[in-house]
């Protein structure tokens, strides 16, 4: 009766884990054809792997995964900004005059339809430029470097001095210090220009125009010597930005030399994207292998999690915001994959030399994972480090590296160890044999036993 | 005895092939600078058909521009790469290639004009790259020696970024050794990185080990050589099938891959395999002698209160 009983526990325990292996099959294989077929991620688009295979049609890539300008095609550029002796000696702030300068070359290129053109800081002084599905490099750099045609009208409506007479324009208060304001500073040819102007024509209108649209017009209340200029009148505090803003773009405030420049024909990234993506999935085959012929049902379990594995980080980079995909990107993918794999062959060698030392296998893959977690921990977190230097050091593609290794690593934990003990456990229970899973036959006395002696 | 040989002989090995890469270095022959660290221009343009490289020099020498280069690459032969070393001005960037387009579309009606690429670095991003990668790979190296030094004990700490250091160098190495095939440009810093990060990996499976046989009783008496060596062996199995697995992944995309991917996936090959050779016959055998330096110190300075 006793034994009976004990039988029956024993099968049911094995139905339990058999069908949790079927759900957890079912599972994988939904994600898996939702992961093809398409889901619908609100704002970010359709989310896809299928179009992932080779494909030279680019119309077919998935929209919710950020292509980096080496995939996608278009140009960047990398200036250094400085500002002049005579600035420094105004006690300007370098630091406010390049993010006025960044947003105006933002300006600029939004204005002129290249919205989806980033502007971003390098380092301390410089400033990065990344214009994506650009065919002619020569007129958006023109864009960026040459001033928008900045014009100040006498109240005849002649032109008496122009953008290049302006050096600096910031939002600032009136006297009352309450009301937005501008002010504005002039070089010293142009303080002249003002000085004799504003002195012929108090109580006249003087008018800036902006590429010939008209940008705003102002009474002289008297002649305005030395080149610092205040502007009250009735303004909000966003009409006075917006106005700054254009009226730098006439003249950006700091001088920027070209460091790099770089334009990637679209061609060539459907080239590196085809040809990464098939070394990806032979790559995987190939990992999948090895590991059945060495691991035998392990084996099986960790070609399993790999899928799993590749799924999800496809999702998490479809989802999380703000991630580009590069062609070194694809690499730290194609090597995550290599990596995964670690953590499992660890805890499968852990397995292995508690089965060979005769365990039962549900023994063994207990203890074996609780042996091998420390290393499989700090293995895990020194490459964390490493990403996380690139993260935060790196620029453009090469950040882009450190984000999918970032990425990588962590999903990779969760498959590795969550998922793959998850599985394991189950297989023990469904497949009772030892020989499924470890080779007995080569098995020695441990090593650690023959060298104490 | 014969541990000890085995581990001079790897330190000699490793030796020679930093000391021919210097060699090499100082008599001119050193690191292949790509664009990225050397400056100038790259202009590449799909030619649509085999080209001679004389009419592509002819037309730049037409501009004015001397030590420049003309190779052919592309699977037909088709894609002309020029490299200018120094331009007087980023400004001509333009006129120049519209200059080498109207020069060549006579002879070459096929040549693509709208996908041209052109890269240019200025003389003073190189000098702040090569900044940012010793910034980088110092930071990182300090954090793990800061992490293993919590986690395992300072001698193994020190141990693991003696050989990451090792790893580093035998990179930049192979750098010169193969700069026929391979030039430096940003992506070598990422591939430093990873080294970095991952073959450190290879160290601390084994110094974990290496942590659990300490405290094992049938090793206490031993040398600690000999405990190290026990470790190595013990983890062969994982090295051996973890380095496949890695090098299976990199090695296909090295044979598949364009040319950026290439210049990327190569030093990590030769990372991977110097990260494998070192974790296994050098960091545990410089555990060693610090651990061995430690205890002696730490016996005469037991011994030394005794006598005073």
């Amino acid at each position: 009766m006793k034994v009976n009983n004990r039988r029956r526990k024993k099968l049911s325990k094995r139905s339990v884990s058999l069908f949790a292996l079927c759900v957890a099959l079912v599972l994988t294989l939904a994600v898996g054809y939702l992961g093809m077929n398409g889901a619908w991620l609100d704002s970010r688009g359709l989310y896809k792997l299928l179009p992932w295979l080779p494909t030279d049609d680019v119309n077919n890539w998935p929209q919710s995964i950020a292509l980096g300008l080496d995939l996608q095609g278009g140009v960047y550029v990398e200036y250094e900004a400085s500002m002049s002796d005579e600035m420094r000696e105004q006690g300007y702030n370098f630091d406010v005059l390049l993010s006025t300068t960044m947003s105006v070359i933002s300006e600029r290129l939004t204005e002129k339809g290249f919205t989806e053109a980033t502007v971003s800081q390098l380092g301390t002084t410089g400033i990065r430029v990344e214009i994506p599905d650009v065919t002619d490099p020569a007129a958006v750099l023109d864009l960026i470097g040459s001033p928008a045609k900045l014009e100040f009208l006498d109240p005849d409506g002649n032109v008496f001095m122009e953008g290049r007479h302006l050096q600096t324009a910031a939002p600032t208060k009136d006297e009352s210090g309450v009301n937005p304001a501008i002010s504005f500073t002039l070089t010293s040819e142009g303080a002249e220009l003002f000085g004799d102007m504003t002195a012929k024509s108090v109580g006249k209108n003087i008018t800036i125009m902006l590429d010939g649209v008209e940008l705003m017009s102002a009474t002289v209340n008297q002649a305005i010597y030395g080149g610092n200029v205040l502007v009250t009148g009735s303004f909000t505090q966003a009409q006075v930005e917006d106005i700054c803003l254009k009226l730098q773009s006439g003249a950006l405030p700091l001088e920027l030399r070209q460091d790099k420049l770089d334009t990637i024909s679209a061609t060539l990234g459907v080239d590196a994207l085809s040809t990464s993506v098939r070394a990806a999935m032979i790559g995987t085959l190939l990992v999948m292998l090895i590991m059945i012929v060495r691991y035998r049902l392990c084996g099986v379990v960790a070609a399993w999690a790999l899928c799993i594995y590749i799924i999800l980080l496809f999702l998490f980079i479809a989802v999380v915001p703000g991630i580009q995909l590069t062609l070194p990107g694809i690499a730290g993918i194609i090597l995550g994959i290599g990596m995964a794999v670690d953590a499992n062959v660890v805890i499968f060698e852990r397995i292995k030399e508690e089965a060979r030392a005769g365990r039962p296998m549900i023994h063994a893959v207990r203890i074996g994972f609780k042996n091998a977690m420390s290393a499989v921990l700090d293995a895990n977190v020194t490459t964390i480090i490493a990403a996380v230097v690139l993260l935060f050091h790196g620029t453009g593609s090469i950040k882009g590296f450190g984000t999918t290794l970032l990425l990588g690593v962590l999903t990779s934990m969760l498959t590795a160890i969550v998922i793959t003990r998850f599985l394991i456990q189950r297989f023990v229970r469904v497949f009772t044999k030892t020989e499924l899973f470890v080779s007995l036959r080569d098995a020695q006395t441990p090593t650690l036993a023959k060298e104490a002696k | 005895m014969k541990i000890r040989n085995r581990f001079h002989v790897c330190l000699m090995i490793s030796a020679a092939i930093m000391l021919i890469a210097l060699v090499m270095s100082l008599l001119g022959y050193g690191i292949n600078y790509g664009i990225d660290f050397a400056g100038g221009l790259n202009i590449s343009y799909n030619m649509g058909q085999t080209f001679s490289v004389d009419d592509v020099s002819d037309a730049l020498s037409v501009q004015g521009l001397s030590g420049f280069s003309v190779s052919v690459s592309g699977e037909n032969g088709s894609i002309a790469q020029i490299r200018i070393p120094q331009l007087a001005s980023e400004d001509e960037i333009q006129d120049l290639q519209l200059a080498l387009e109207e020069a060549l579309l006579p002879s070459y009606p096929n040549m693509d004009t709208d996908n041209a690429t052109a890269s240019y670095v200025g003389p003073v991003a190189g000098a702040t790259l090569v900044r940012n990668a010793v910034i980088s790979v110092l930071l990182a190296t300090a954090l793990m020696l800061v992490y293993i030094a919590l986690r395992f004990d300072f001698a193994s700490g020190l141990a693991a970024v003696i050989g990451l250091l090792h790893d580093v160098f035998i990179m930049l190495s192979f750098m010169v050794l193969l700069r026929g095939v391979i030039q430096m440009n940003s992506s070598f810093i990422a591939a430093m990185l990873t080294i970095v990060g991952y073959s450190i990996n290879n160290t601390i499976i084994i110094f974990d080990r290496i942590r659990e046989n300490n405290k094992k009783p049938e090793l206490a008496g031993q040398a600690r050589d000999k405990v190290v060596e026990v470790s190595v062996r013990e983890c062969l199995g994982r090295t051996i099938n973890t380095t496949l697995t890695t090098l299976v992944t990199i090695v296909t995309l090295y044979i598949l891959g364009v040319d950026a991917i290439r210049e990327f996936s190569l030093p990590i090959i030769v990372g991977i395999l110097s990260g494998v050779y070192s974790a296994n016959l050098i960091n545990g055998h410089v555990w060693a002698l610090l651990e061995q330096y430690r205890v002696n110190r730490k016996k005469q300075g037991r011994l030394k209160p005794k006598k005073a």
